[in-house]
């Protein structure tokens, strides 16, 4: 790996709430390549989407800021740019699709116009050659007689029909790097099939970088190269995807692939599940944040936070306890 | 969408029948003596003078009856004139003006008519414009002011506030009289050079290309505009800001952001049309309460609209011309929610298809 497309250095995101100050992502430094498939794993709350909509200073400010790090898109740094400057990649060299379908068209306007909007803008299309390329792009993400439905509202468009605009407009101006916030956990399971097919075959034809996020580790087994489990507003662990599933290491990551239903398991055996609730912290934690639930806590974990360390050149896990009996096991 | 307009105008009669109906039971709680005292323009001399005018306006029949006379009025069998009716236009006799009520609402209206037409621009406009600021700018200065200006302005009487820029900008400063017009504009009016082709001063007073005639109107509306805008604007900021606060909270403005657009075209062009299907509600019902006449407004400041001339007749319990300013103003508002109807389904199109 020469230059990385993306390099995010120790970002810390916090929100001022009227309980306190929410530190929701601690010091986060990850990579990604060109073309790469990176998925980004946690529950609700652990700070992922945070992460990636701080990179494109998309956090609503106030609650939400930015108090430290760097996300440098091709060696620029986006947190320290311009307005302007940040504008101009937002919908252009990133773009991002989100979570729910359903509530992020705007209700008032046709799909053409939103569809055209990043094409006059970033490409400086004319709306005939807009309108052309956005019947092109619905085409390709295949939504049937698209030059009619352009005229549509999103009301009259199916869940799956959105997420398909949505992609569609994300890779309007052939972005670098596509984040898709869940993009599929708000739709039918047949529906997220269908959606996880399309981004991959737009991902052979775009060479687009994705950022993945999701709880849902099938999804990302699916799709992604590279994965990176979130805890708590820290990375606690990261590798390829099979190295993943493979041999997981941190508890946390171990609990979530061990709460996967199994086939070969009789019917009898209870499903397993991490106790206790994911923290809202207050505090920067320095502990592991993840001891309090953990089965495996030792004296270590309640004195210092693990970093993330290396235990093969590709993969890192931020823990003190050697779980490697464990993940043999599953 | 003309299906949807089509359906909304069907609805009309049956609007118009409830107003209709429930202003007309509002005339029953009095008996047929006290009604057909309503009637007389004079006082009756005796006992069968009364029997006489109740069996002539059959308000001894059953009340569907009564109701039907009053909605159409009869026909005389020998004239074949129409007498009553008040979907003909004949809201009854007005004892206090005496003159029909029609002749009120023609003589007023188009004043009230003409004050609404200049209030409400700058009432919407100022409103929107400054509850969108302080959602904007939620917490900054803006905001801070605009919320303390809600709070005074909805808390303020308006016939304080009205007396106080009388006080400042007449009194004092001699820049704005009340009333509707100078003497000199009267006279000319009076003398048949200037012609009244829709009763409206300002209106006028350009399609005669007098545009002195056409200030000395605004000037006289200046203080009445100020006051209600100054209502409203307490209101429409509130609501404007409240409204706007929420659509930024959804996903589609964050998507717009994420789309690299403008934080100007975020607000105005994805924001801002979200937030004014809630703002258009309003705005109706504050049109229909220019148009109803602003009864205090108007009367601080002398302004001889429909609201002023609905007071007079209240306070010298006319109740014929009550009935009639409440008829008529119930079909405004049966109009103004149809317009406001059809708004809604060019702003939303959801609706459209609803």
């Amino acid at each position: 790996m020469t230059e990385s497309l993306l390099n995010v250095q120790d970002l810390e995101t916090q929100f001022k709430t009227p309980e306190g100050i929410v530190h929701a992502v601690n010091g986060v430094s990850f990579k990604l390549a060109q073309g790469e498939t990176l998925g980004v794993v946690g529950e609700s709350g652990c700070g992922k989407s945070v992460t990636m909509l701080s990179c494109l200073r998309l956090i609503a400010s106030p609650p939400g800021k930015i108090v430290a790090g760097k996300a440098l898109f091709k060696g620029k740094d986006l947190l320290t740019m311009s307005t302007d400057e940040i504008r101009g990649v937002r919908g252009s060299k990133m773009s991002m699709v989100f979570q729910d379908p359903m509530t992020s068209l705007n209700p008032v306007m046709t799909i053409g116009k939103q569809m055209a909007e990043p094409l006059i803008l970033h490409l400086g299309m004319t709306q005939e050659q807009a309108r052309k390329r956005s019947i092109e792009l619905l085409g390709l993400v295949g939504i049937p007689n698209a030059g009619e439905r352009l005229r549509d509202y999103p009301h009259q468009y199916s869940g799956g029909m959105r997420q398909r605009v949505m992609i569609a407009m994300g890779l309007s101006c052939m972005p670098e790097i596509l984040i898709a916030d869940e993009p599929t956990t708000a739709l039918d399971v047949t529906i997220q099939a269908q959606i996880v097919d399309l981004v991959k075959r737009l991902r052979e034809e775009f060479g687009m970088a994705i950022i993945w996020i999701t709880h849902d580790l099938g999804v990302v087994a699916k799709i992604a190269h590279r994965v990176m489990v979130m805890y708590g507003g820290y990375i606690i662990e990261e590798a390829p995807v099979k190295e993943l599933y493979a041999h997981p290491t941190h508890p946390y990551t171990l609990g979530l692939i061990g709460s996967l239903p199994k086939l070969n398991e009789d019917g009898r055996t209870r499903l397993y599940s991490i106790d206790g609730m994911p923290p809202v912290l207050y505090k920067k934690p320095q502990v592991c944040p993840f001891a309090p639930r953990c089965r495996y806590v030792i004296e270590r974990c309640w004195q210092e936070n693990p970093p993330l360390q290396n235990i093969t050149p590709d993969h890192r896990v931020a823990c003190w306890v050697d779980t490697t009996s464990e993940s043999e096991r599953l | 969408m003309s299906t949807y307009i089509i359906r909304r105008l069907l609805l009309v009669p049956l609007l118009i029948f409830g107003v209709t109906v429930i202003i007309f039971g509002m005339l029953q709680f009095l008996g047929p003596v006290e009604r057909s005292a309503l009637y007389v323009r004079d006082f009756p001399k005796n006992d069968k003078q009364i029997q006489g005018i109740i069996r002539k306006y059959g308000l001894d029949r059953p009340i569907y009856e009564q109701y039907w006379r009053w909605l159409v009025g009869v026909k005389d069998p020998v004239t074949g004139n129409r007498e009553g009716g008040i979907l003909f236009g004949d809201f009854g006799y007005s004892r206090t003006a005496s003159q029909p009520v029609i002749d009120i609402i023609k003589n007023r209206f188009p004043n009230t008519l003409d004050l609404a037409l200049w209030a409400v621009f700058p009432m919407l406009s100022v409103g929107i414009w400054l509850g969108v600021q302080a959602a904007v700018h939620q917490n900054g200065w803006v905001d801070q002011l605009a919320r303390i200006f809600s709070i005074v302005g909805t808390s303020f009487p308006s016939f304080v506030f009205g007396l106080l820029v009388l006080i400042v900008f007449y009194a004092n400063l001699q820049w704005f009289p009340p009333g509707k017009m100078s003497d000199w504009v009267s006279q000319l009016i009076f003398s048949g050079d200037f012609h009244q082709y829709t009763k409206l001063l300002t209106i006028d007073a350009l399609l005669n290309g007098r545009i002195d005639v056409f200030l000395d109107a605004l000037r006289h509306m200046a203080l009445p505009i100020l006051t209600l805008s100054y209502i409203n604007w307490a209101t429409f900021v509130r609501v404007t800001r409240s409204s706007m606060l929420e659509t930024l909270r959804m996903d589609y403005v964050t998507t717009a952001r994420a789309k690299g657009l403008k934080e100007s075209d975020v607000i105005n062009k994805h924001a801002r049309p979200n937030a004014m299907i809630s703002i258009t509600t309003l705005a109706g019902f504050s049109v229909v309460g220019l148009l109803g006449g602003v009864v205090i407004t108007e009367t601080v400041f002398n302004y001889p609209g429909i609201g002023q001339a609905a007071a007079s007749a209240a306070q010298q319990l006319d109740v014929v011309t009550v009935l009639g300013f409440a008829v008529f103003n119930g079909l405004i508002l049966i109009l103004a929610n149809l317009v406001v109807d059809i708004l809604y389904g060019f702003i939303d199109p959801r609706v459209r298809l609803a």
